[in-house]
């Protein structure tokens, strides 16, 4: 891959603060064959109908060249990576002590914990002179919130912390396949996944027969039509559910923090009328979301996008975050605007894999950001841009810091 | 509060079943049951499952007949 490709300038790190160009000219660009042979999409109108397009797989094992360090992986894909009817099967027996139709209140019952957490947090940090709204907030909710509904013992938090950060590290994409620091990272990241699916699976056999009132309880002991997750497929989905139910969270917070902190009209607006939160969270999963791009998809057979055939097995890009910025589905979208109406963004996906913890993640994001907002009048971030963390999948600040203006 | 759902649009991703799970119900994997005359306290409720819908199917006005929002 030439140092100059789109996708190329999109991953350097130099470019995480601020990638929007990079998108604008994506979408310029139309659907970009990449020199390493990917396919890149970026406009809202493609990557909506990739999403609902059956002969999309998300399979990697359906690439003519996939990577062999993800194949090599020892336990099966999660529903992640699983395609249709196997991903339904696996997906309906997770959601069975997560949501509708077997538990509709399981979410709506964790509100009034999650606001407890949420005040003994800012309760915490009231009085301190220098916050990091990362370490003091965005991260410890979430994890606290995830643990407590899989059923994870809080002291093992630090564990989770080191594992997660291995293997979203090792999701880095290498300007070369034989670069050394990518390598150890891929090392260390495969290393962690095993660790990891290892625990849990440990935890959930320490609760077979002995169930506590969590997720890995009711998925080791409970069965409904489908039957149960076998105990390979049941470490691999616990590893997911963890991940994903807290490291997709704290960006969503630190960027909706970081977004109000520069824009205080904005954040004037939600602490006049408090309930546009709900409306304002979505907003920011169209201007800021977590998940910039679903890069594993793969086409079953040669498909056509805007007037590009895209050969069966090519690696398929989409360019969620870019999407959530095109100019032909938003109006004004560039423009932050909690009263935004038609906001159908792509900030949990869309189709049949749209984010499986997405209600989770609202009510953490709605309660932690009402919560913030009557605190961050007369801040600022102490860097503008802050750090960020390496990811340009997952991305978000690594710390924001924040000081009296 | 007078609620109403475009089932021509939804195509059950279930977000108002999760947000305000006494005002909306799945029945099965796919068919949503609701309450259209909404009861006081789930007011809120319904505003968060309303704003979350993935396909903007809910429409929320103040009485039935209203002008909906």
């Amino acid at each position: 891959m030439r140092p100059d490709t789109l996708f190329q300038r999109i991953t350097d790190y130099a470019n995480r603060a601020d990638p929007y160009p990079l998108y604008a000219e994506l979408r310029e660009n139309g659907v970009t064959r990449q020199t390493d042979g990917g396919y890149l999409v970026g406009t809202y109108q493609e990557i909506a109908e990739l999403l609902h397009d059956p002969r999309i797989s998300s399979d990697i094992g359906n690439r003519t060249d996939p990577d062999e360090d993800i194949l090599r992986r020892p336990d099966p894909p999660a529903f992640i990576g699983v395609d249709d009817p196997e991903h339904d099967r696996l997906r309906r027996i997770t959601m069975r002590p997560f949501g509708p139709p077997h538990s509709p209140g399981r979410i709506d019952a964790l509100r009034a914990d999650i606001t407890r957490i949420t005040d003994d947090l800012i309760g915490s940090f009231r009085d301190k002179d220098r916050i990091d709204v990362v370490d003091d907030f965005a991260y410890p909710l979430p994890v606290t919130v995830i643990c407590r509904l899989l059923g994870v013992p809080f002291e093992d938090v630090p564990l989770i912390r080191a594992w997660t950060n291995a293997i979203i590290a090792s999701f880095d994409f290498a300007p070369e396949k034989d670069d050394r620091d990518h390598q150890e990272r891929l090392r260390a990241g495969m290393e962690a996944r095993i660790a990891m699916a290892e625990y849990l699976g440990g935890l959930a056999d320490t609760r077979r027969d002995r169930p506590t009132d969590d997720m890995l309880s009711a998925l080791v002991n409970d069965a409904g039509p489908d039957g149960r997750l076998t105990r390979e497929e049941l470490k691999s989905t616990a590893t997911l559910l963890l991940i994903a139910g807290h490291e997709t969270t704290v960006n969503l917070i630190a960027n909706g923090a970081l977004t109000l902190l520069r824009l205080p009209q904005a954040l004037r607006l939600l602490r006049d009328r408090p309930e546009l939160m709900p409306n304002a969270v979505e907003e920011l999963l169209r201007y800021e979301p977590p998940v910039h791009m679903l890069p594993q998809r793969t086409p079953l057979t040669d498909i056509e996008v805007a007037g590009v055939t895209i050969p069966k097995g090519a690696r398929l890009i989409l360019m969620l975050a870019s999407g959530n910025r095109d100019p032909l589905r938003f109006k004004d979208p560039d423009h932050f605007d909690p009263t935004r109406e038609d906001n159908q963004h792509f900030g949990f996906g869309s189709g049949v894999h749209n984010c499986f913890g997405a209600p989770l993640a609202r009510v953490e994001a709605q309660i932690a950001l009402s919560a913030l907002v009557p605190h961050l009048a007369g801040l600022r971030p102490a860097e503008d841009p802050p750090p960020y963390r390496r990811s340009a999948l997952l991305r978000g600040p690594r710390h924001l810091v924040i000081e009296r203006a | 509060m007078q609620i109403v759902v475009d089932l021509n649009r939804c195509q059950s991703y279930a977000q108002c079943a999760f947000l305000a799970p006494q005002v909306f119900e799945l029945h099965g994997e796919e068919a949503l049951m609701y309450t259209p005359a909404v009861p006081d306290d789930q007011g809120e409720r319904v505003r968060r499952a309303a704003a979350a819908c993935p396909v903007q199917a809910i429409l929320v006005g103040e009485r039935a007949g209203a002008r909906v929002r």
